[in-house]
């Protein structure tokens, strides 16, 4: 017989005993107290305030997770290396590119996506819309979101801070001129309705 | 034909290649010229919701991945897969020496130029070329780390990247399995004479002046890579497909595999990640969905290719070459001759010589272009924006170049030389008259507009003249060019009328590239029918069978927008007929008519309400005219209460337009709608950058549509232009053959600050040849920028630097500093 088979497995540390009654008072011993701990790679994450588990692999980013696995497909994939902002999402009220975040990395963290700030009605897609800004509509998630995370943080962004947040987002129809006119639209009417 | 004035078929046919003007416009528009304030695409795309092919995931589908060469020129003699087929998680390895895909030929091929020779070739005549093997996973990681495990024994051959090196004798062969007599392939030769007498054309000159430029690779950079999804429904293929001309792809899989009827063929256009031609201009990605075609049907299940970020580098635009130009000119600013060649990259679809635009757009006399498709061992030279790209760039440097040896204004040489196709604007504007345009100088009020808008007479100064107080040296440039929209081909579409609300549904099947076409259509369509906009609507992307013209970005409007209208009139006349007439007699006699005793003439339909002309009290909305139908759908169940309303037949119209544009034979068009640009620098002296400070755009479309749309692509092809110009390049290892920069941090391309404020201006003298005098805007800007900025390089500095892209090293090096 395989000797290994006969080791057993702490489920709190990784320590391996050689019998049943050993692993027994090993955990009175050392572990006495402590809820039993999750498998690995189980993750809680708050997607767009809804509470999920996910069992994820090591190697999976938060852009596969939320795109393939759960399937909320606006995020894109533009390049492949975090170098055109289009699979933004925000992370714990931070724009993040969710293609260079493993999915493991963010057990207990909410995440806001372009179907999150879509679903609330928030004024910035009613003014990407007015303002056609967007063309094939690839990158347009990635804007709206990085936006939305601008306008978290200040409410009332001038242009160029607009532009200064905006630039790490890249758009091949080249629709950037329209992208400060839509988030000065947005903020207005954020401020409007506060009033 | 009928010879009634007012039958909507025989004016279809009237226009049809249309080498006049719209005799028909309509008298008022509600919709069309007007700012839209909603894109029919707006929602779906700013919330995320738009599903592109790259989205796509059906129950069981599996991943497949192919490989790549690692060297410029080379041949597999061994490959050993067997590693590759024992990964977990690998469902089927496809190799390229499987009796089925030897024996699969040419599997698709562009306008007859060129196809592939085989899906899956084993040998490679570039660095990356997909050759060798194909390998399905359950994920695309599994597909790729089990490429990773295939071991190959390559024949490396001698490689050739220069293609001037590449066209001398004696040069090593690129492309032996093609080309076995070197490096040239001689259907994309071409010489033409365009017009005139070279010899004397020089003769009559003051001055002769030669120069030579050059284009390096540069490419659409594509947001959505190409991709595919591939199902089998027994034997009815069901495609999922990143492609511009989605009907090619059809055309071509109906002949795999012994033959498919095309009857039997589902393919999806989803929303796309732009193409500007790319890809979608050849059938080279047509060769992994035929992988995935076959793996699906061996293994059972879906199969979807994808192509990495890096392999969207490995074709270009087929501006790639260097250009040889020699230019007479009288010392008034009368260009005597032009006499241009192209020694082409790669270049697949080699249509036109470099100097079409100047035949096209001036009175010179003599012109003559030359150029040569050369082999080199890199990716595929494509249509990107537009296949203009060479004769634009020509034209810009040449007419330039001449007014800086002149130092004369630009924009006086361009009036002093405006004509077509050697014919001064006295015969331009008899041929406006003869065809029904209005006579209008476009080119002038272009460019008086464009100067006020920049303040040119203010700013244009003597070449390296003006320092400014930031200590930078102040640019301005100029170039101009005819608007087009030439593509020959046809378009179709159809309207049907739905029941219960009577909206109305455009069906045709295209892509979406961004345009806002697609709501462009709409606007005509509700104009023409009388309908309300958010009455009418349009989904392309599902199969509906009725092709669009394509490339549909300059042919949009000006073939499918002439299919629309003619689609709409005929639906309304048949809305207003069957309005008047009693319909579908049935046992029980015919259903009376919704306006009895009333001629299709008297009604008119207005906010999707049908009126009689004669009483305007006399209405009824287009919901309530086929809701008559029956409220349980259809047919008319209002019987059963022993009542007997109406019904009426089912409204659909279907139409189309065909166009040989300029490139009729018989009675070619000239163009008479132009555009000026207008471009400001700044270029930093110790440092070489180049910061662009402000651009015009100013564009005679003839007729605006959807003006949000034809502004998207003033500004938006000006900032590709200027990232063309100043960044994009990709680069190849001269010792290895290697591409360096295949990735979006080291092949730059323009970001939100890369820009000062750009204007757009439109001009609407109504000369174009489509519906209601419009013509095409897509292309044109993203392709006649980029030249722009050696004229204002040459303001700033007075040296001109003939290298696209115009780096700092390059001003640096022209300034005598590096």
């Amino acid at each position: 017989m395989n000797k290994e088979i006969n080791k057993f497995l702490c489920p709190y540390c990784g320590d391996t005993l050689d019998s049943a009654d050993a692993l027994k008072s090993h955990v009175f011993k050392a572990h006495k107290g402590r809820s039993l701990p999750g498998p690995v790679g189980r993750i809680r994450l708050f997607i767009n305030r809804a509470e999920h588990v996910f069992q994820v692999e090591p190697n999976w980013t938060l852009y596969y997770l939320i795109h393939d696995k759960l399937g909320l497909t606006g995020a894109k994939q533009f390049c492949d290396r975090g170098a055109c902002g289009s699979c933004t999402m925000i992370v714990d009220g931070k724009p993040v590119l969710s293609c260079m975040m493993l999915a493991i990395e963010c057990d207990g963290k909410s995440v806001e996506t372009v179907e999150g700030i879509a679903a609330e009605g928030h004024p910035l897609i009613e003014s990407y819309v007015n303002n056609h800004a967007m063309q094939c509509g690839y990158c347009t998630p990635g804007f709206v979101v990085t936006s939305k995370a601008l306008l978290d943080h200040n409410p009332n962004p001038s242009e160029e801070e607009i532009v200064e947040a905006l630039s790490g987002n890249l758009c091949r129809c080249s629709t950037y001129p329209q992208h400060p006119i839509a988030v000065r639209e947005a903020a207005e009417k954020m401020k409007a309705a506060k009033k | 034909m009928s010879k009634h004035p007012e039958d909507q078929t025989a004016r279809m046919l009237e226009m049809l290649d249309n080498l006049e003007s719209d005799k028909y416009q309509l008298k008022e528009y509600k919709f069309i010229g007007e700012k839209i304030p909603r894109r029919i695409d707006g929602l779906a795309k700013a919330s995320g919701q738009a599903d592109y092919t790259m989205d796509i995931q059906l129950p069981g589908m599996l991943y497949m991945r192919l490989l790549m060469s690692p060297y410029p020129h080379a041949k597999i003699l061994k490959m050993d897969t067997s590693r590759a087929e024992k990964l977990p998680g690998v469902r089927y390895v496809l190799r390229y020496d499987d009796p089925e895909v030897m024996k699969a030929d040419i599997i698709g091929r562009v306008a007859g130029f060129f196809g592939l020779d085989q899906p899956l070739p084993g040998a490679a005549h570039m660095e990356g070329e997909l050759v060798g093997a194909a390998v399905a996973a359950e994920t695309e990681d599994i597909a790729e780390e089990a490429l990773s495990l295939i071991e190959i024994e390559w024949e490396e051959r001698p490689f050739m990247l220069d293609p001037v090196k590449a066209s001398e004798p004696g040069a090593p062969l690129t492309f032996p399995e093609r080309y076995i007599d070197g490096n040239h392939w001689n259907r994309g030769t071409y010489d033409e004479l365009l017009h005139g007498d070279m010899k004397k054309g020089f003769a009559e000159a003051d001055k002769v002046v030669e120069f030579s430029f050059k284009r390096t690779a540069n490419t659409w950079v594509g947001p959505e890579r190409p991709c595919g999804v591939w199902k089998w429904n027994g034997d009815c293929p069901e495609i999922w497909l990143k492609h511009q001309r989605i009907h090619l792809p059809k055309s071509r899989i109906s002949e795999w595999f012994g033959g498919i009827a095309m009857s039997k063929i589902e393919i999806h256009s989803p929303y796309q990640g732009a193409s500007f031609g790319g890809w979608s201009q050849i059938d080279w990605n047509l060769g992994p969905l035929w992988c995935a075609a076959l793996v699906s049907k061996r293994v059972g299940r879906p199969v979807k290719y994808i192509f990495n970020r890096r392999e969207d580098f490995f074709g270009g635009s087929m501006d790639e070459g260097t250009y040889f130009v020699k230019v007479g000119f009288k010392n008034d600013g009368t260009i005597t001759a032009v006499d241009a060649t192209l020694y082409h990259v790669n270049a697949i679809w080699p249509v036109f010589s470099p100097s079409l635009h100047l035949h096209d757009n001036t009175r010179i006399t003599n012109i003559r272009g030359h150029s040569k498709s050369v082999w080199v061992n890199k990716g595929h030279t494509v249509p990107t924006r537009c296949e203009m790209l060479p004769a634009v760039l020509t034209q810009t440097l040449v007419l330039d170049r001449v007014a800086a040896e002149l130092g004369m204004d630009p924009t006086e040489l361009a009036l002093k030389n405006d004509g077509a196709m050697g014919h001064d604007m006295e015969w331009v504007n008899e041929e406006k008259k003869k065809r029904g345009f209005p006579v209008r100088d476009s080119l002038k009020e272009c460019i008086d507009q464009g100067k006020a808008a920049i303040k040119w007479d203010e700013k244009w100064h003597k070449p390296g003249a003006r320092k400014l107080p930031n200590g930078r040296m102040h640019g301005i440039g100029f170039t101009w060019a005819h608007e087009w929209s030439d593509s020959l081909g046809s378009g179709e579409f159809a309207i049907r009328i739905e029941r219960t609300d009577g909206t109305a549904a455009l069906l045709g099947m295209g892509a979406d590239n961004g345009v806002d076409a697609d709501g462009t259509y709409c606007q005509i369509a509700a104009d023409e029918l009388g309908f309300r906009l958010e009455d009418v609507n349009y989904n392309p992307h599902v199969y509906r069978g009725f092709y669009r013209m394509t490339p549909d970005s300059s042919t949009n409007m000006s073939v499918n927008g002439w299919a629309v209208r003619h689609a709409a009139r005929i639906l309304k006349q048949k809305i207003l007929e069957a309005a008047t007439s009693p319909s579908s007699a049935t046992q029980r006699g015919s259903f009376q008519p919704a306006f009895p005793d009333t001629k299709p003439e008297d009604l008119d339909i207005s906010d999707s309400v049908i009126f009689s002309k004669l009483d305007p009290d006399r209405k009824m909305s287009m919901a309530d005219f086929v809701r008559l139908a029956g409220a349980g759908g259809p047919f008319a169940d209002d019987e059963f209460l022993g009542t007997r309303l109406g019904w009426s037949e089912p409204l659909f119209a279907s139409s189309y337009h065909v166009q040989y544009g300029k490139h009729n034979p018989v009675n070619p068009r000239p163009c008479f709608c132009r555009q000026a640009h207008f471009m400001e620098i700044e270029v930093d002296t110790e440092t070489g950058e180049i910061f662009v400070t402000n651009v015009v755009n100013v564009n005679d479309v003839g007729k605006v549509i959807n003006r949000l749309s034809c502004e998207g692509q003033q500004y938006g092809g000006s900032i590709m232009g200027v990232s063309r110009a100043k960044f994009e390049e990709i680069v190849h290892d001269p010792v290895t053959g290697v591409m360096l920069n295949g990735n979006l941090l080291d092949y730059k391309i323009a970001t939100m600050k890369d820009l000062g404020p750009i204007g757009t201006i439109l001009v609407e003298t109504g000369m174009g040849y489509g519906p209601y005098g419009l013509i095409g805007i897509g292309e044109d800007i993203g392709t006649v920028v980029p030249g722009l900025l050696a004229p204002a390089v040459y303001n700033a500095i007075g040296k001109w630097i003939y290298d696209f892209p115009i780096t700092p090293a390059k001003i640096l090096q022209a300034l005598g500093k590096a």
